[in-house]
């Protein structure tokens, strides 16, 4: 394993100067987002680096669920951002996100995969929660944008005398698949096209491959668990925005 | 099949108020009138007059912001709105079919339907048994206008609301709808409650004739004589083209 210190980050520094050139070359305008980008990830991942170190040491119960309702509440704002055609979008992702990271981690702490350590609960979770909140948002924007455009099919369904629920069931199908999308296109091509992020970790970090593999398995079916879960609780709740007791399309 | 016209459904004061651009509109103003069984309704008016806002109230697709409406004596509201829509059916100005077959389309309403019925509905509607197995894409907007109908009429409902079910259609399907209509109106004792935006439908299809202008009911009585002597001046004018 090379050793890794903050001359080697200073080298890499380079490759992001690499890109800022080809890209200034080319006249495509994302300088400033590159040169930002890359001081930002910089100055986050030091901070996040120093407090994972403090909260490693300590163990406070208290310290690690912190972080893992700050990672939940960024995750629910930044979903919640693209439920453009309803409100209270914040809530939704926080409550679907909420039960999907909560669950999923108390079955893997009653199974006892893991334990309540700092080590496993905060990275854990920063996967189960970015995992969550892009399921999320892309479910708020297909359900939201497959409503409005098929109003006359929904209202059609209504007008034959059925429920809110069967005249939007394909539709609400059609966003939770859209939403788990990308963990089951995870699972088909898992070490296929691509070492995923865990697996890689461990095995940059001298670990065999084989123990990266089993690590990267209990990953794939929590994130599956997650993720199903929040797309899921995010689009039943979503849809019934649209809909009232009357049995009205009010999107 | 006899026809005993008694009423069957009755606005009283009907109101919907939408907001549009920061104020207040009436698409439906104050509206009272009776609907008796076996009968022909026209609803017509100038653009923006507030009729298709008045149908969809009719069968609570939308909710009255004021007045009510009563089926039967009861107020809609009082029924299971998806029991109240089998009861009264609505078709669209533009027919939507579900994807699959027109045999899917029919069985979406009742999904035991026997080959018989779906045979006999189709005839109903003027198209032949072998429809049954065409891709609901594959038809003709006049031939979707018409499995549309065969759909609702599945469902044996006691009043048909017609939101212009023949602007998109070309004026040969135009006229099938409205020999259809006037066939099945007296054939099952039906009400039927159709939107147009042409006097002429009108009159061909008699019957009653409401006239809407800017939400507010100005006329109503017979379609021919409403049509062509009406005694309203906002009924001369909506005649004479001047209402658009």
């Amino acid at each position: 394993m090379i050793e890794t210190g903050y001359l080697q980050v200073l080298a890499s520094a380079a490759l992001a100067l690499v890109a800022l050139i080809l890209t200034r070359m080319k006249t495509i305008p994302v300088e400033k987002e590159i040169a930002f980008g890359s001081v930002r990830a910089f100055v986050q991942l030091i901070a996040v680096g120093y407090a994972l170190e403090f909260i490693f040491k300590t163990e406070s119960i208290w310290l690690i669920l912190l972080s893992v309702a700050v990672m939940l509440v960024v995750g629910a704002y930044t979903a919640g951002q693209r439920a453009e055609h309803y409100k209270n979008g914040f809530w939704i992702a926080l409550i679907s996100m909420g039960v999907g990271s909560l669950v999923t981690l108390g079955l893997m702490l009653i199974l006892k995969i893991i334990s309540i350590e700092a080590r496993y609960i905060i990275p854990l979770s920063g996967m189960i929660i970015s995992n969550s909140m892009n399921a999320t948002a892309i479910a708020f924007n297909r359900i939201g944008s497959d409503l409005k455009a098929n109003k006359l099919a929904i209202e059609t369904a209504l007008s034959l005398g059925k429920t809110w629920k069967e005249a939007s069931r394909n539709f609400y199908r059609a966003s939770v698949k859209a939403g788990m999308i990308s963990i089951l296109n995870f699972l088909k091509t898992v070490g296929l096209v691509a070492l995923p992020g865990a697996m890689t970790g461990m095995i940059l970090a001298g670990a065999s491959p084989l123990d990266a593999v089993l690590i990267q398995l209990v990953v794939g079916y929590m994130l599956l668990l997650a993720v199903s879960i929040s797309a899921v609780i995010s689009v039943e709740m979503s849809i019934r925005k649209f809909f009232n007791s009357a049995q009205q399309f009010i999107g | 099949m006899s026809c005993n016209k008694t009423i069957i459904l009755k606005t009283n004061n009907l109101t919907r108020e939408i907001s549009k651009n920061g104020s207040v509109v009436k698409t439906v103003d104050s509206i009272t009138f009776e609907f008796n069984k076996g009968l022909i309704y026209n609803i017509v008016g100038p653009s923006g007059a507030g009729k298709s806002s008045f149908l969809r109230l009719l069968n609570r697709l939308d909710e009255p912001t004021g007045g009510d409406v009563t089926y039967y004596d009861k107020p809609i509201s009082t029924y299971d709105p998806t029991e109240l829509r089998k009861k009264i059916s609505m078709l669209f100005q533009t027919p939507y079919l579900f994807p699959g077959t027109v045999r899917d389309n029919l069985n979406f309403c009742c999904p035991k339907s026997e080959v018989k019925d779906i045979d006999f509905h189709l005839k109903r509607v003027g198209l032949k048994a072998e429809y049954a197995d065409k891709e609901a894409d594959d038809l003709s907007v006049g031939e979707k206008q018409r499995v549309a109908l065969a759909r609702s009429l599945f469902q044996q409902p006691d009043i048909l609301l017609l939101d212009e079910p023949t602007s998109a259609l070309d004026p040969t399907s135009s006229r099938r709808i409205e020999e259809l209509v006037l066939g099945l109106s007296g054939e099952l004792c039906l009400t039927i409650i159709i939107v147009t935006h042409n006097p002429e439908q009108a009159l061909r299809l008699g019957g009653k004739a409401l006239l809407l202008v800017k939400g507010r009911l100005i006329e109503s009585g017979e379609a021919r004589e409403m049509l062509t002597k009406p005694a309203s001046e906002l009924g001369k004018k909506y005649i004479g083209k001047d209402l658009e």
